[in-house]
């Protein structure tokens, strides 16, 4: 029991929990992540099919990346904590 | 740590760690009152010892519970009376073929010869009283039967001793008045005075943790008794916890399967009788029109839903958002009112959910590392016993160093993976098994564990290479040439 008071008080103490990205900024941090994520894909859609090209995988990776970021914050403004 | 509240099933045998027999020479009980008060599945006894040491150095003073009432008992807390802090208490194992159960309890400091002190022990029993008819119309009254035993026994001799039996209202409709009480007391042997019956004074009581006391006095008592509030009992509730670091939020969602246990109805339900007693505030005292809940303050999204589907009939008045350090001072009040009233031996299963902000309940040592979460084991129902509870708490993916800290033990635990929304890997999930229940348990556990920034990471990793995975398959499909004709370069 002593155990448990101990870390109650610490608890009480100790600063609260802050999330990375606040969650205000959530519902805009999704838009300007899917926006350009569609955006690049399109693009990406436009370049030419040659054997090198630099391009193409420089896209989706930055697409990708941030699709990544957009979706999440995008299940987390909606209401799906993920 | 070691828990002052224990709870056990009637079949369970507990283990005890060898303790100093006590000598029925090294304490004297000046008094002993025990009071239980009523209620509907719920009993609340509190029994105050005062004693007094009769030997130098006494730490360890032994009470006596009978071995049906232990059974029945799902909480015991001891006390110094007027003090907040909980004694040490152990167990003697649960023997069946005595008709006593023993409970060591350490005092605070030794007692020295003559010095007295006042213990009160507090136990909840649940299961204890029975509807009685066992039927009742719906207009008819509701009124329960309460056995217990006559005697406080004690392993020391008791001077005087004294139990009271309360009910919530005055209508007693019968009490036992024991025979072979006589040659205790010169006075009445029991006596009644409004909604307590009081069995008592009973002077100069050896030791009566014995077989030959126990035959020659002890007795059981009936209390038969209205009781004016429906008898709630929760048969199985499941509250499933998820924490979740990208939203800083934490959800909640029970699901509880309701059960009145009073008389059970006797004939049909008829909706006319019952909207014409409600007209004229004439409920009956087994019918359960509505449920009030306290849940936390500055909650969000609150979901209330049963097997048919969202049900309206139902009002939150929502708290606004207090500080870890101050979780329990406020509430929302969520009042819900079931599809239809709950009568004698009705069920009602729902399902009630809602968010929190993980700041509320939740910080962050940043020396250590860790996170710790305060989870609450139960929403108390005023008067109801749960009979079986599953608690799981979904830690964030990726969550490692795991500790859990109890207020009191539960009766099983697990840890598996649990697989939800966007997971590679499953997330931790942490399994608490309790039974019986009561307002007394409705505390929190802390759960501590380590989230490194890599882990954190993971989710939305998983999904960009979701989608790198569908560029290049993109990539691939754009250099697929599907023309019947070849294409001419000009």
């Amino acid at each position: 029991m002593d155990d448990y008071r101990r870390l109650q008080a610490l608890h009480h103490s100790l600063p609260a929990f802050t999330p990375a990205i606040s969650i205000s900024l959530l519902p805009f941090v999704a838009a300007f992540c899917l926006l350009p994520t569609f955006a690049l894909a399109f693009y990406s859609s436009t370049l030419p099919t040659s054997k090198l090209n630099v391009k193409e995988p420089a896209t989706a990776l930055v697409a990708s990346i941030l699709g990544g970021f957009g979706v999440v914050a995008l299940f987390c403004s909606v209401g799906v904590y993920v | 740590m070691s828990p002052s509240s224990w709870r056990t099933l009637p079949f369970l045998l507990l283990v005890s760690v060898t303790s100093v027999f006590a000598s029925s020479k090294s304490f004297e009980n000046t008094a002993i009152v025990r009071t239980a008060e009523l209620g509907g599945s719920v009993v609340h006894v509190t029994t105050t010892y005062a004693i007094k040491a009769l030997d130098d150095g006494q730490k360890t003073y032994t009470v006596a519970l009978g071995r049906a009432e232990r059974e029945k008992t799902s909480f015991i807390e001891a006390k110094v009376k007027g003090s907040k802090e909980p004694l040490k208490i152990k167990e003697r194992a649960l023997d069946t073929s005595k008709d006593y159960h023993l409970v060591d309890i350490t005092l605070p400091k030794a007692l020295s010869t003559d010095k007295t002190l006042n213990l009160v022990l507090e136990t909840v029993q649940t299961h204890a009283t029975w509807p009685s008819p066992a039927t009742a119309a719906q207009n008819e009254d509701q009124s329960l039967k309460y056995q217990t035993n006559l005697l406080i026994l004690s392993p020391y001799k008791t001077s005087v001793q004294r139990t009271k039996v309360k009910t919530l209202s005055p209508r007693i409709i019968s009490y036992t008045t024991p025979e072979n009480a006589k040659d205790l007391t010169d006075k009445d042997v029991v006596t009644k005075s409004g909604a307590t019956v009081t069995y008592g004074p009973y002077d100069n009581l050896p030791s009566s943790t014995n077989k030959e006391f126990i035959e020659k006095y002890q007795q059981s008592i009936l209390i038969h008794y209205h009781h004016e509030q429906p008898v709630l009992e929760v048969l199985n509730l499941q509250r499933s916890v998820e924490v979740s670091h990208w939203g800083a939020n934490i959800n909640t969602e029970d699901k509880i399967d309701l059960y009145n246990a009073g008389p059970k109805l006797k004939g049909h339900f008829s909706r006319l009788q019952h909207q014409s007693q409600k007209y004229f505030n004439k409920l009956s005292a087994h019918v359960l029109p509505a449920l009030t809940l306290h849940l936390p303050a500055g909650l969000s999204n609150p979901y209330y839903y049963d097997l048919i589907g969202n049900v309206s009939t139902s009002n939150i008045r929502i708290a606004p958002s207090v500080p870890k350090n101050k979780q329990g001072t406020q509430f929302s009040v969520l009042e819900i009112r079931p599809r239809y009233p709950l009568l004698g031996g009705w069920n009602y299963t729902f399902t009630l959910g809602w968010d929190l902000p993980l700041g509320d309940v939740a910080s962050y040592d940043k020396s250590a590392g860790k996170y710790t979460v305060e989870v609450p084991i139960m929403t108390p129902l005023l008067g109801a016993v749960v009979n079986n509870a599953e608690l799981s708490v979904v830690l964030p993916e990726g969550a490692s160093n795991i500790e859990i800290l109890e207020p009191f033990p539960a009766l099983a635990k697990r840890t598996d993976i649990h697989k939800t929304y966007l997971d590679t890997t499953g997330r931790p999930r942490l399994t608490f098994i309790y039974k019986n229940l009561t307002v007394k348990h409705a505390e929190s556990i802390y759960v501590s564990y380590k989230l490194s920034w890599v882990a954190h990471l993971k989710k939305p990793v998983a999904v960009s290479t979701a989608i790198l995975g569908l560029f290049t398959l993109g990539m691939f499909v754009r250099r697929i040439n599907l023309s019947l004709t070849p294409t001419r370069k000009v």
